[in-house]
């Protein structure tokens, strides 16, 4: 009886508070008022196709799902490949939608601290498909493989992290420090 | 991905494979024989890549011969560089696109009703979000108490119809029946029947003797398993399961109960774990502190409501209690072994994996022995900023 429901609500909610994420929820309501809920609508259904199909795919070394009940700001997780300093290493990234989007790309930063030459010390990511090379028609699922190459491949021509981009030619001094500063 | 393409020479003159060169025309069915296309193929080819939705007023690009809404393409090339969403090849303007009526007709050839297609779309979606988001989970259990209940009043007008033994995870927090115990961990002491029996209502008495009669599961816990039966209920999938103490690891007397639990078969053995810990907990304070409860449940009267209130002071420090004791869970292989779960596996992969058969699932518990902490599934926890 009473003791059933917070039990499921724990079941339920695995380890987020169900009343935090009920307040979320209903922030996310209010926000959702004052903007115009005609492209509010079609980027919600956007997203939730794309996270079917994220979900559906299975693909392995990445994953990413909705923070929160807020459709429009996702986490990500990206495994560094294998053959790469990066093995081993699992990153997490924050998705943060705007109301344009696909038309516009979605601001995309390292959570997890990275060192990485094209990576700065806030995460943000210097990649040009986030940037002036974006097209609608990529996806949280070809962002996180294009970040999860970029991890392996640098452009150390223009550098965020020029200790990074210096180091990297040292494969070996680049995954002892990596590994050695890498914090979750 | 759309990888930028730019392979042909500046003359236009095109490279053709040898599969273009060779290839023909596919025949042409006259002979009224049917062809099946699963419906992903289809779907993909009647995508727009930009909303991936389905193509509304098809526009194709006049040279590169990719298809978009009308509106998808006319937004993209507004707010984004002059050029195919799809591989980058230079759109001047709107006159590098026409219209594709052709395509159009294909579509409502397809899907004369439109709209149905798109009430099958919401409704994956739904199931979708029922499935995983947290909100709509809950929202989800709310439904199946409503469910509950309904269903509950539909056999209080038949009394004839099978008692129901299983547990709705929900649990009984809905107005009319909040003043019942639990009945999926009823002690096997407890000769009290079913919890579901609604206080005003007489019929539901006769129910309740009724399953007295027959394999109520509290009333004898030692019984074999009773007669669960394996329901799916809406697309949502659940699971039914048999609970008992690990013969060998656990001592007879020390929580000697079968436990009958109903739950969404995406929950882990994690989950699973953890409303264990919960419910001992609970239930040792019960049996610690409030004796004098049994004895008022044990009369069945309809006074419960005040068991209601002395429990519900107990329960936040028994919630606080929870995580100190954890819980593994086993199930036995075919060679009578019994096997530890991993706490991620979903009970869905757990059934598919180990049991097979269509009957509830059966697990065993026993308190972990070095009271390591399983690690849930999911863990969030914002990492620290980095300076540098």
């Amino acid at each position: 009886m009473m003791m059933e429901s917070p039990s499921l609500a724990h079941m339920a909610s695995q380890n987020m508070d169900p009343a935090a994420a009920g307040a979320s929820a209903a922030a996310a309501l209010k926000g959702n008022e004052s903007e115009n809920n005609m492209t509010k609508g079609s980027v919600s259904k956007r997203l939730q196709q794309e996270l079917m199909t994220l979900m559906m795919s299975g693909d392995k070394g990445i994953s990413a799902f909705p923070e929160s009940d807020n459709l429009f700001k996702w986490v990500g997780t990206i495994d560094g490949a294998q053959g790469t300093v990066y093995e081993g290493l699992r990153y997490r990234l924050s998705f943060d939608f705007p109301a344009g989007y696909p038309y516009q790309a979605p601001r995309v930063r390292f959570v997890t601290p990275c060192f990485h030459p094209n990576v700065d010390d806030q995460g943000f990511i210097c990649l040009d498909i986030l940037k002036d090379k974006w097209s609608a028609l990529y996806d949280v699922r070809s962002i996180l493989l294009s970040i999860q190459s970029l991890l392996g491949e640098p452009n150390n021509e223009s550098p965020l992290n020029t200790t990074a981009a210096e180091m990297w030619d040292n494969q070996d001094a680049f995954k002892t420090h990596l590994h050695a500063t890498f914090q979750k | 991905m759309a990888a930028p393409i730019n392979i042909q020479t500046p003359s236009k003159t095109w490279e053709l494979s040898l599969y273009e060169l060779h290839r023909t025309p596919q025949e042409v069915i006259v002979d009224g024989t049917e062809v099946a296309v699963s419906p992903r193929s289809l779907h993909s080819e009647l995508m727009c890549p930009i909303c991936l939705d389905m193509l509304k007023n098809t526009m194709t690009t006049k040279e590169c011969l990719h298809r978009f809404c009308s509106d998808c393409i006319v937004t993209a090339l507004r707010s984004g560089n002059k050029e195919c969403p799809t591989c980058r090849k230079k759109l001047v303007s709107r006159r590098s696109l026409r219209r594709d009526s052709n395509f159009d007709a294909l579509i409502s050839k397809i899907y004369p009703s439109r709209d149905e297609y798109e009430a099958h779309q919401r409704s994956v979606l739904e199931r979708l979000n029922r499935l995983h988001n947290k909100e709509a989970l809950s929202s989800s259990i709310e439904e199946g108490l409503r469910q509950q209940a309904r269903y509950r009043n539909h056999r209080v007008k038949k009394p004839t119809q099978e008692s129901d033994n299983t547990t709705f995870s929900g649990g009984e927090d809905n107005g009319d029946s909040r003043s019942h115990l639990s009945h999926d961990s009823a002690p096997s002491n407890a000769p009290h029947p079913r919890g579901q029996t609604p206080p005003e209502a007489g019929p539901s008495r006769k129910r309740g003797r009724a399953s007295d009669d027959g394999s109520g599961p509290e009333a004898d816990s030692g019984s074999p398993t009773p007669p669960l039966r394996w329901r799916k209920e809406g697309p949502a999938s659940e699971i039914e399961l048999v609970f008992r103490p690990h013969p060998q690891l656990v001592q007879a007397q020390d929580y000697n109960q079968t436990r009958y639990v109903k739950t969404t078969a995406n929950a882990t053995v994690d989950h699973l774990s953890k409303y264990l810990a919960l419910r001992i907990a609970l239930e040792d304070r019960r049996t610690d502190g409030e004796p004098e409860d049994r004895a008022r449940e044990e009369a069945g009267g309809e006074e419960r409501g005040e068991t209601e209130g002395a429990s519900k002071s107990g329960e936040g420090s028994g919630l606080n209690n929870v995580s100190e004791k954890q819980y593994t869970i086993y199930i036995m292989t075919r060679g009578g072994q019994f096997s530890t779960l991993n706490g991620s596996l979903t009970l869905e992969l757990v059934n598919e994996k180990y049991w097979k058969v269509r009957k509830p699932l059966e697990l065993y518990y026993a308190p972990t022995m070095d009271q390591q902490q399983p690690q849930p599934a999911q863990q969030k926890s914002p990492p620290p900023q980095k300076e540098g």
